[in-house]
């Protein structure tokens, strides 16, 4: 499987309203981050969670925000930033 | 909409993390060693996916369990879904294990 | 109503450290779903008392001096340290740690970024080597706070991040589970490993506090 994303490509968490068991909280959902790295292919939760193969497998990216995009009241340092791991079916350019 | 597990962003109080810390105990830890062993490559009963799935579906009770006891449920009801013991088997085993729990916490 | 309410606050150590058995007991429901469903799956021959007994001693095993041992031979060991943070599970295997089906990701406290951790969705911690998570890890104030006002966060836990540093929070979402390795605190360049492993505390590897040193 090829990654659709490369570390530094800017992406957007997809501001999907999907019923049952994801992994993509609410706050990243809509926001536009940095391709950290590459994680690797791993089973998909979603399915993974009805007890079914996890199959196809999902790339899967550490994708870096900065705060003050996260959080309109933010009040830390401009430089202060959040990671976190995001399946590549939640993603799209930027 | 927002389940009752995904918190992140939200108001909340202190930390106080120096009230909030104790030792795990010993039935803390049992709960967690089952979660192990049913979920470990040789049993295969299930997943800590699904697992999250049974908690999720608390909805409203997700926070009025404590950490444990949630999982506990979780474990409970996905014991039940896969048919590893039905309800009445549980309800069985309950009013027996509750009897004898009473006598020994009052005996004590 | 607090998510932990019935958790009762009785750190159990003895002098050399070590957890003694904390044998309080939960509400008379709990404990009787508890043991009717262990007492259920040995009756059906899914698991026995054995199978439970190892498990919970495997876990015993692991914790802050575990951690402290890897985070010490970081400090002292420059081929180790780089293994560990390009990769973490290959490193840890060392230590006898197998982190699957997890992956280990280790980010690293400098002089420019400090990192912290939390697991907004639920409670993801790295089990294989600390053990089970703090209370106050698992609770709702922390999981919904840490993401948005780590500063304040951090200096509820009396850690002061100066102002140059950036703060980097991990949302522990997926399948990497994250250890912090700590800044090694001056005044321990005469130390040996085996020493410097007792500095580190379980806080200094979620990223909530640093690890103090004989000068601080």
């Amino acid at each position: 499987m090829d990654p659709r994303f490369h570390p530094g490509d800017s992406v957007r968490v997809l501001e999907r309203n999907q019923p049952g068991h994801v992994r993509t909280p609410l706050y990243v959902r809509g926001k536009v981050g940095v391709i950290e790295r590459i994680v690797g292919s791993f089973p998909n939760p979603e399915t993974l969670a009805y007890g079914q193969t996890g199959l196809p497998y999902k790339m899967l990216y550490r994708v870096n925000f900065e705060q003050k995009l996260l959080w309109h009241d933010y009040d830390g340092k401009p430089e202060d930033s959040l990671e976190i791991e995001i399946y590549e079916h939640w993603l799209e350019p930027a | 909409m927002r389940g009752p597990h995904d918190l992140g962003g939200l108001p909340g109080g202190p930390i106080e993390p120096a009230v909030h810390e104790h030792e795990p105990t010993h039935w803390e830890k049992r709960i967690e060693a089952m979660m192990v062993l049913l979920f470990d490559t040789k049993r295969r009963l299930g997943r800590v996916d699904e697992s999250r799935r049974m908690q999720e579906a608390l909805g409203e009770d997700y926070h009025k369990y404590p950490y444990y006891e949630r999982r506990l449920q979780a474990v409970s009801r996905l014991m039940l879904e896969k048919g590893v013991f039905s309800q009445e088997e549980l309800e069985a085993k309950q009013r027996e294990v509750r009897a004898r729990l009473e006598a020994e916490r009052s005996g004590s | 109503m607090s998510d932990q309410h019935h958790d009762l606050v009785h750190a159990t150590h003895t002098h050399d450290g070590k957890p003694i058995q904390n044998d309080d007991r939960p509400p008379l429901e709990a404990e009787t779903l508890e043991t009717a469903i262990r007492e259920l799956l040995i009756e059906k021959g899914v698991i026995s008392s054995d199978d439970i007994r190892r498990a919970i001693e495997t876990m015993d095993d692991r914790g802050e001096a575990l951690g402290g041992k890897i985070v010490a031979r970081a400090w002292v060991d420059e081929d180790f340290r780089q293994r560990l943070l390009s990769e973490g599970d290959a490193a840890v295997r060392d230590f006898g740690i197998d982190m699957r089906p997890t992956e280990l990701c280790v980010v690293e406290n400098t002089d420019e970024v400090h990192n912290m951790v939390v697991c907004t969705l639920c409670s993801c911690y790295p089990r294989p080597i600390l053990g089970l998570p703090p209370v106050w890890y698992k609770r709702r104030d922390y999981r919904a706070r840490a993401v948005r006002e780590p500063r304040a966060i951090l200096a509820e836990f009396g850690t002061t991040i100066p102002e140059r540093k950036q703060v980097r929070v991990h949302d522990s979402n997926a399948d990497l589970r994250y250890l912090v390795l700590p800044q090694r605190p001056a005044g321990t360049d005469d130390w040996s490993e085996e020493q410097l492993a007792e500095l580190v505390t379980r806080d200094s590897m979620i990223g909530v506090a640093d690890v103090r040193g004989p000068t601080d």
